[in-house]
């Protein structure tokens, strides 16, 4: 097992942008075979004039844009509440919805392709999905929100089984979220509301769960995804502590990040268009300000007027090359770190 | 007849809080009604006041940034909807609408929250404190253009209203007071203005959405020569012209009255104030005995004025305002325990009546009372409140339609007052009552839930429903 203490900052991608090249509280993201990465933007608002901010934003790891695809509504292929992305072997696209209460699957152009799910509590139904990940016999696991569970499906939405039940023993979830595996098919679920991560092998048994609630080393407060690298070292999105976590294999704290994001190569060109005076206004602040502890909510204050810092880390990816992608939903970015 | 214990109960939970329904009622009329405004005057003994913030940032990503102002009013009309601590959100709204601060100017709605924020943590207190807090809130400085107020070229904003709005009132003070309090203000600051002012002037969120801003003192733009305010000579900063403007009796019952006005009963719009005396003079003063007797502690003169006969004596002297008729409307109807699609519209109903939470009209804050009302206003309010009380799977609801049932009425007569009862207490005249029993009695079983729920539209239809 190669101990890892650090990993290194590479460069920030993404800005917000209501169309085009940026994200919309993105919360999601998957990464393709050829090294795209596709990043899925809840939006803002529900309201009619703003469904059209909901989306799928295509880009790879050195900030080019690769387009867009998707809008906001009811109708097949639209998103109302999607909360995760995931891609088979096949290169099929999954996202779930929670308020649309189904799977809609896209091919890798973004044309729709079909849907599967149902509101529910038996078998085979499902409450609010939330994470999605493909297992390596490419089949579908579900994080089923309101039902505190996680389920399997096949590609098209047959049925396969699942785990766990509302509480906060072993094996049970409390408004889980993200879902990851490692390349040993182990299962790792973030179980948002207990604040922890529980590991299962493919069959569902629990191995270990791993943190509690906290903002101390090792500890989490409603933490959101992770993702595993080659050498089995877990990289969970502790999200209302704003910050990255890295722990070893076997689950023990190794380090902490808060960020350090730069303007991406996006930022730039929108500084670049048109506001360049804008640009001197930003050169001439001081972003990494002094604050005061009295407010009872300094991390997200922190995070809130430090542009450098995560705010609202929600996902995290690890594409071939070992880049480990931070999604931020409330910056609307991706930090990408290496590790060493 | 209604319990009277009720009644009052009722009428204190709908002044010092966004109303309660009839669980909460009999739990806080067995507590018994001065051991309940003690609970209320201490909300750092009760709960944290939500316990699913968790809940709202995850399902509406909008709302853990809070960058949008429809985010930001969903989760503050959430807040007085759930909170577990019904006056210290209800003063929030209360200062919220005096030292008044807008979403239009700020182009910043989380920094007004956190404004609305700091009244939760010190509007209880010493009202020295709060001015001074307020003083160096970053959403009023850029509000009032205080950033702009620099040594050798004053700007007058914060300081006049600090005296015209915020404390005195016109009348008590001179341009040259003005002058100087704005003076003793210079260098109050917030960091990175310049920024903040280009990003605001032009609408910008870009590149990575909104920044949180700070207060800062700049003591080298600070005026430190001698000032003359209200008749004081000395080297004045900002803190010494709020110990001057505490002292004032002005101060004092401006701050009274404008209590009174929220809680109490409905005074004319501010500006009248000049010339036009408080409805009871002598409740005033006994606010501003307290004010003085306590050095200017707040929650000693709510302590005083809700346990007043003066108080007591005045349910139903009050329009509700939009914030109060959604969240008051929403609390007895209930809501689904989890954050929905559509809360966005609850929030975006008050604006529609007339209230824009977190941006009104103007320094002056909205203008209350009958003003509230129009015949579009009216009739917005009317429709919320109907569909609110259409849903029979609201718990809320459900649960008054249960008590209706389980009290077995034997008459139309009966079942009206229930309603009336349950819904409130509602106190309505005859003639309206009467309308009620017809309407009643023209079709369906006595106790039937479409009967029922058709004398909730009528009761949220009914002129008193619109009073609180």
């Amino acid at each position: 097992m190669v101990a890892v203490t650090t990993i290194r900052y590479i460069r920030t991608v993404g800005c917000y942008a209501l169309g085009g090249p940026g994200f919309l509280n993105p919360v999601g993201l998957t990464v393709g075979p050829d090294g795209v990465i596709y990043v899925l933007s809840r939006g803002h608002l529900e309201t009619n004039e703003n469904l059209y901010l909901k989306r799928v934003t295509l880009c790879n790891v050195e900030g080019d844009f690769l387009g867009e695809f998707g809008t906001g509504g009811n109708k097949d292929g639209n998103l109302m509440w999607p909360s995760s992305i995931t891609m088979d072997s096949d290169e099929k696209i999954y996202v779930s919805d929670e308020a649309l209460q189904r799977v809609s699957i896209f091919d890798k152009k973004g044309q729709f392709l079909s849907k599967w799910g149902t509101q529910g509590k038996g078998d085979g139904q499902f409450d609010r999905p939330a994470g999605l990940a493909a297992d390596k016999d490419d089949n579908i696991l579900l994080v089923d929100g309101l039902n505190h569970r996680v389920q399997r499906y096949t590609k098209d939405g047959k049925f396969l089984g699942g785990w766990g039940s509302h509480g906060t023993g072993d094996g049970e979830f409390n408004f889980p979220w993200g879902i990851n595996l490692d390349d040993a098919g182990n299962v790792y679920v973030a179980d948002w509301r207990n604040d922890r991560i529980q590991k299962f092998d493919a069959d569902g048994k629990h191995l270990a769960t791993f943190g509690a609630s906290g903002s101390g080393d090792g500890q989490f407060n409603r933490p959101t995804g992770m993702a595993i690298d080659r050498d089995g070292t877990i990289y969970v999105a502790d999200k209302s502590n704003e910050r990255l976590q890295v722990l070893d294999a076997e689950g023990r704290f190794v380090a902490k990040f808060r960020g350090q994001a730069e303007f991406s190569k996006w930022a730039q060109q929108w500084f670049d268009v048109s506001n360049e005076d804008l640009k001197a206004e930003w050169d001439a602040a001081n972003l990494a300000p002094d604050l005061d502890p009295s407010p009872n909510d300094l991390l997200s204050y922190e995070s809130g007027s430090n542009i450098s810092l995560f705010w609202g880390p929600s996902a995290v990816q690890i594409d071939a090359n070992g880049n480990i992608l931070v999604l931020e939903t409330s910056r609307h970015r991706i930090q990408v770190y290496a590790k060493g | 007849m209604p319990d009277p214990k009720i009644a009052l109960m009722a009428h204190l939970m709908r002044r010092a809080g966004f109303g309660a329904n009839r669980d909460e009622l009999e739990r806080y009329a067995a507590k018994g009604y001065e051991a309940t405004v003690e609970e209320l005057l201490h909300p750092e003994n009760a709960p944290p006041a939500l316990d699913d913030e968790d809940l709202l940032g995850r399902y509406h990503a909008g709302i853990y940034s809070l960058m949008l102002l429809p985010s930001a009013q969903t989760y503050y009309v959430h807040r007085m909807v759930h909170t577990t601590r019904p006056l210290e959100e209800k003063l929030g709204l209360f200062w919220h609408g005096i030292f008044a601060t807008g979403y239009t100017k700020l182009n910043q709605p989380k920094q007004i929250l956190r404004q609305i924020d700091m009244f939760r943590r010190y509007g209880l207190g010493s009202f020295h404190t709060l001015l001074i807090q307020l003083a160096k809130d970053p959403a009023m400085i850029f509000w009032l253009d205080n950033k702009d107020n620099h040594r050798y070229e004053p700007n007058e904003n914060w300081g006049r209203e600090l005296l015209e709005l915020f404390s005195m009132g016109v009348g008590n003070y001179t341009e040259q007071d003005v002058f100087e309090a704005s003076r003793a203000f210079t260098g109050w600051t917030m960091r990175n203005a310049n920024l903040h002012t280009a990003r605001v002037a032009q609408d910008s969120v870009e590149p990575y959405a909104r920044l949180d801003w700070q207060f800062e003192y700049n003591d080298e733009d600070h005026d430190d020569s001698d000032k003359t305010f209200l008749g004081h000579t000395g080297n004045f900063n900002g803190q010494d012209i709020v110990d001057i403007v505490c002292r004032q009796e002005a101060t004092a019952r401006f701050l009274c009255r404008h209590l009174y006005n929220f809680f109490v009963a409905d005074e004319p719009q501010v500006p009248a104030w000049e010339t036009v005396p408080p409805r009871d003079p002598k409740a005033i003063q006994t606010m501003m005995d307290t004010y003085f007797q306590t050095n200017y502690d707040i929650r000693s003169v709510l302590r005083v004025m809700f346990n007043s006969d003066f108080f007591k004596e005045a349910a139903f002297q009050k329009i509700k305002s939009p914030a109060e008729l959604v969240a008051g409307t929403v609390r007895m109807a209930g809501t689904d325990p989890l954050p929905q699609v559509n809360d966005v519209a609850i929030a975006a109903a008050a604006g529609v009546m007339g209230q824009e939470l977190l941006d009104p009209p103007s320094v002056e804050g909205w203008h209350t009372g009958v003003e509230w009302l129009n015949t579009g206003s009216l009739v917005s309010r009317i429709n919320f409140a109907s569909n609110q009380f259409v849903d029979v799977e609201k718990a809320g609801v459900r649960a008054i339609i249960d008590r209706v049932k389980a009290a077995k009425p034997s008459s139309h007569e009966e079942l009206v007052e229930l309603c009336l009862d349950f819904m409130g207490p509602v106190f309505v005249n005859d003639k309206t009552r009467s309308e009620m029993i017809e309407q009643a009695g023209s079709a369906g079983a006595l106790d039937s839930t479409e009967k029922i729920v058709g004398l909730f539209q009528l009761i949220v239809a009914a002129r008193e429903f619109q009073l609180t």
